[in-house]
C-alpha cells in the first residue's frame, strides 16, 4: 500500500524551501534514511529550479505541483508544471573534472538530478510536463 | 521562505564569511553579493565558514565557483571550513572537492593563508 501526498506552489525560487520541507516530511513518514532523503530533496529542488528559470522563464503566474508516493522501500516524486516543455537529451553533460580555470560556472542542475536518484522519467503531455523521480531508500 | 544569515568577521588579512542556513536558488544571490563585495574591494583572501550550512544546491555552487575564479585571478582564494557531510557530498558530486581547498575548521582555514602568523 502506498500513500500519496501533494503540494502546489507558485513557480518562484521562494517556494523551493517549501518543496524541500514537503519532500523531507514525506521521506520521514516513509521511514527513509537521511542520506536518501537529502539526495531526493536535492534532485527535486534542482528540477523545480529548472522549471522556474527555464520552463516558466520568470513568468510570475506559473505553478508547480509536487506529489510524493511512498511504498515500502521506494519514494516516487512527480513534478508537474505547465511551462515550456523540455528535452532531457538536449542537456549537455556537466564538466566535473576540469581545473578551476576551465570549469564553467553553472550547468550542474541536471547532473545533480541524474546522480541523486535511481530513475528519472520525463513525460510531456497536454496536461503539462511530468518529471518523475524515483529513489530507493537504503533504510 | 528559506532563511540565510551571512556575517563577516575580519581575521587579519583574511575575511571570514560566516553562513548559516540553506543555500538555494532563493538565498544564493545574497551569498553572491557578499562575496562580490569583498572581491570587488580587493579583499580576496576569504574563508567561507560552512559550519551552519545544512543544504546547498547548484545555485550555491555557482556562487562558490564564481568567487574562487575571481579571487584566484587576483592572487587570493576562497577556502571553506567545517563543511558538513551532506554539503560535502554535494561538493563531491560536482567535482568541487578537487577545486576548492577545504579545512576542518575556521582556524586552520585562516592559518592556511600567508601572513596570518601561523
Amino acid at each position: 500500500m502506498g500513500t500519496e501526498t501533494r503540494v502546489e506552489v507558485a513557480a518562484r525560487v521562494e517556494s523551493l524551501a517549501t518543496v524541500r520541507a514537503f519532500v523531507e516530511n514525506a521521506c520521514r513518514r516513509a521511514g527513509a534514511d537521511a542520506e536518501s532523503c537529502f539526495d531526493l530533496k536535492l534532485a527535486v529542488d534542482e528540477a523545480c529550479t529548472n522549471i522556474i528559470e527555464h520552463g516558466y522563464a520568470g513568468r510570475p503566474d506559473g505553478t508547480i505541483t509536487v506529489s510524493c508516493d511512498a511504498t515500502d522501500d521506494t519514494l516516487r516524486v512527480t513534478i508537474l508544471d505547465h511551462g515550456r516543455s523540455f528535452t532531457p537529451g538536449s542537456v549537455a553533460p556537466a564538466d566535473v573534472d576540469s581545473d578551476w580555470e576551465d570549469r564553467p560556472v553553472g550547468g550542474l542542475g541536471w547532473h545533480f538530478i541524474l546522480n541523486s536518484v535511481d530513475a528519472v522519467d520525463y513525460v510531456p503531455d497536454p496536461a503539462g510536463n511530468r518529471l518523475i523521480l524515483t529513489k530507493r531508500s537504503r533504510k | 521562505m528559506t532563511e540565510i544569515r551571512i556575517d563577516v568577521v575580519v581575521r587579519g588579512p583574511v575575511e571570514v564569511v560566516v553562513i548559516a542556513g540553506s543555500v538555494d536558488g532563493a538565498t544564493a544571490p545574497s551569498l553572491v553579493a557578499a562575496f562580490r563585495q569583498r572581491v570587488g574591494e580587493g579583499r580576496i583572501r576569504i574563508v567561507g565558514d560552512f559550519a551552519g550550512v545544512d543544504y546547498i544546491s547548484s545555485a550555491g555552487l555557482r556562487a562558490l565557483l564564481e568567487t574562487v575564479k575571481e579571487a584566484r585571478q587576483r592572487g587570493g582564494d576562497l577556502r571553506l571550513a567545517a563543511v558538513q557531510p551532506d554539503v560535502r557530498r554535494v561538493l563531491d558530486l560536482a567535482g568541487f572537492s578537487g577545486i576548492l581547498k577545504l579545512y576542518a575548521n575556521v582556524e586552520e582555514a585562516v592559518a592556511s593563508f600567508p601572513g596570518t602568523g601561523a
